[in-house]
């Protein structure tokens, strides 16, 4: 049995460990907010300043940088987490001024060397400020950075490299997806496409990368990115890749990109006997290919056994226009058909429905 | 001049905001939250507001709706303030009875150029 004091003894333990957390968080707070004031207080006096030059023309500007340019290193280590908040919520000159008074102040040199720093939140908000400034030369070691041991650091690294990286960044950004210090698919997609046209040719090579989720992530920014002159090895990726999620993807690209190259691949893909989330991406982007002859094979769709299959294909038909909603109507009119006649019924009804809302929104718009 | 009133959470698109309007000749009140936007609003002669979507409580929309609710402010005309990665909430916005819409990034010359010509619609 246990006895009476041991009990006390470990509820006491308890409450001082919940004391000390919870003075521990205090502490924390009152710490940060006495920071963060100090920090005002210190930036305060070339804070006017600051948005004076936001707001500044021609010459006037040029006065106005050059006096910020020259504010103490103090001065400077306190007004720049504002500098680097307001880099990404301005634009035209004022977004210009900032740039240049990172430029006059050697600020993105000393980013570069920040990137090595010990502090994490050093080496992410340095590698924030490169990418927000688009400074090309610190892509090799924004590179590097994608494998850094903090979560945070990657990510920012990521996004910087979509900003000021290029095609030379692509191999490092596809290997980032693996690993125990892997990045977020979903990150590396965004600085993948940002990257833009330029590294179109580079992503393209993902399509031969030996691991699944490059393949795959390089067939989204393709298709995201409308590169039709890749559309017939998305094409064969959608044929004969091994793995599904590969072959999801690059249906749902084919989709995007508009291609009567994707049509055969596509009506393949929606086939009884494939995989029923290829076969629903399928039928989902048949509808976002637009192509007419795809009206036939989506109505069979209708009274396909797997109901989401139907009610993607029935959706599909939809966006097809008027041929695909002429096979709607007769579907639902045709009461033989069952399950088929009822999918074709509620996306009818879901889309008057649909218009009907547009209207309303239209209405208290005007 | 008019009385413009801002409401937004983040410190710094607040000043920047207010110091460039006031530079503009306009007059200022400048709030970090929905609340204390319908409280300016209600205790002022307000000409125009300029909203943040994204507040935390009361949202730039939630203001807005509001805003058109009384009898006070039914007219006031509203621009709301956006992230590009919300541009969905522009639809939105303008269901909720907005003007007009600005985007960040912005340049404050476009958003000043805004305000007058959402001020001169006004007056016409």
């Amino acid at each position: 049995m246990i006895s009476a004091g041991l009990v006390r003894g470990a509820l006491l333990g308890l409450l001082a460990v919940v004391l000390a957390l919870s003075l521990l968080i205090v502490a924390n707070r009152f710490v940060r907010r006495h920071r963060e004031r100090r920090r005002e207080r210190i930036a305060a006096p070339v804070r006017g300043s600051l948005l004076e030059l936001l707001c500044a023309e021609g010459d006037e500007q040029t006065e106005l940088l050059n006096r910020l340019a020259e504010i103490d290193r103090r001065t400077w280590a306190a007004l720049e987490p504002t500098l680097t908040t307001l880099l990404g919520k301005v634009a035209g000159g004022a977004r210009a001024a900032l740039v240049r008074l990172y430029e006059l102040r050697g600020a993105a040199v000393d980013a570069v060397t920040e990137l090595s720093s010990r502090s994490a939140a050093r080496r992410g908000r340095a590698a924030q400020v490169l990418g927000q400034l688009s400074h090309r030369p610190a892509a090799p070691s924004l590179c590097r950075l994608l494998a850094d041991r903090d979560p945070e650091v990657r990510l920012a690294a990521t996004r910087a490299l979509g900003r000021c990286g290029g095609p030379e960044a692509v191999p490092y950004l596809l290997e980032s997806l693996y690993g125990p210090r892997a990045v977020p698919p979903a990150a590396v997609i965004r600085a993948l496409v940002s990257l833009g046209p330029q590294a179109q040719r580079s992503v393209a090579a993902g399509l031969e990368h030996p691991q699944p989720l490059a393949r795959a992530v390089a067939i989204e920014v393709l298709g995201a990115t409308g590169v039709v002159s890749h559309t017939s090895e998305i094409a064969r990726a959608l044929r004969e890749d091994p793995q599904i999620e590969v072959r999801v993807k690059a249906a749902r690209a084919l989709g995007r990109l508009c291609m009567p190259e994707g049509l055969e691949p596509l009506l393949a893909a929606v086939r009884p006997g494939r995989p029923v989330a290829l076969r629903m991406v399928g039928a989902g982007a048949l509808g976002t290919l637009g192509a007419v002859a795809a009206t036939g094979p989506l109505a069979e769709l209708l009274g396909d056994p797997d109901r989401h299959v139907a009610a993607t294909a029935a959706r599909a038909l939809l966006q097809l226009g008027p041929e695909g909603r002429a096979e709607l109507h007769a579907a639902a009119d045709d009461r033989s058909r069952g399950p088929a006649a009822a999918q074709a019924r509620a996306v009818l009804a879901e889309s008057a429905v649909g218009a009907a809302r547009h209207d309303v929104r239209a209405e208290v718009a005007l | 001049m008019a009385h413009v009133l801002i409401a937004d959470d983040d410190a710094d698109i607040r000043d920047l905001v207010a110091f460039k309007l006031t530079q503009s000749g306009h007059q200022v009140t400048a709030v970090e939250d929905g609340m204390a936007a319908l409280r300016a609003a209600r205790e002022n002669t307000v000409d125009l507001a300029l909203l943040d979507i994204r507040m935390p409580g009361m949202s730039g929309l939630d203001v807005c709706r509001e805003l058109r609710a009384m009898a006070q402010t039914a007219t006031l005309p509203v621009i709301m303030i956006t992230a590009r990665s919300q541009e969905a909430d522009v639809e939105v916005g303008f269901a909720a009875g907005a003007d007009d819409y600005i985007i960040k990034p912005f340049s404050p010359r476009e958003l000043s150029s805004r305000v007058t010509a959402v001020l001169n619609r006004v007056e016409r």
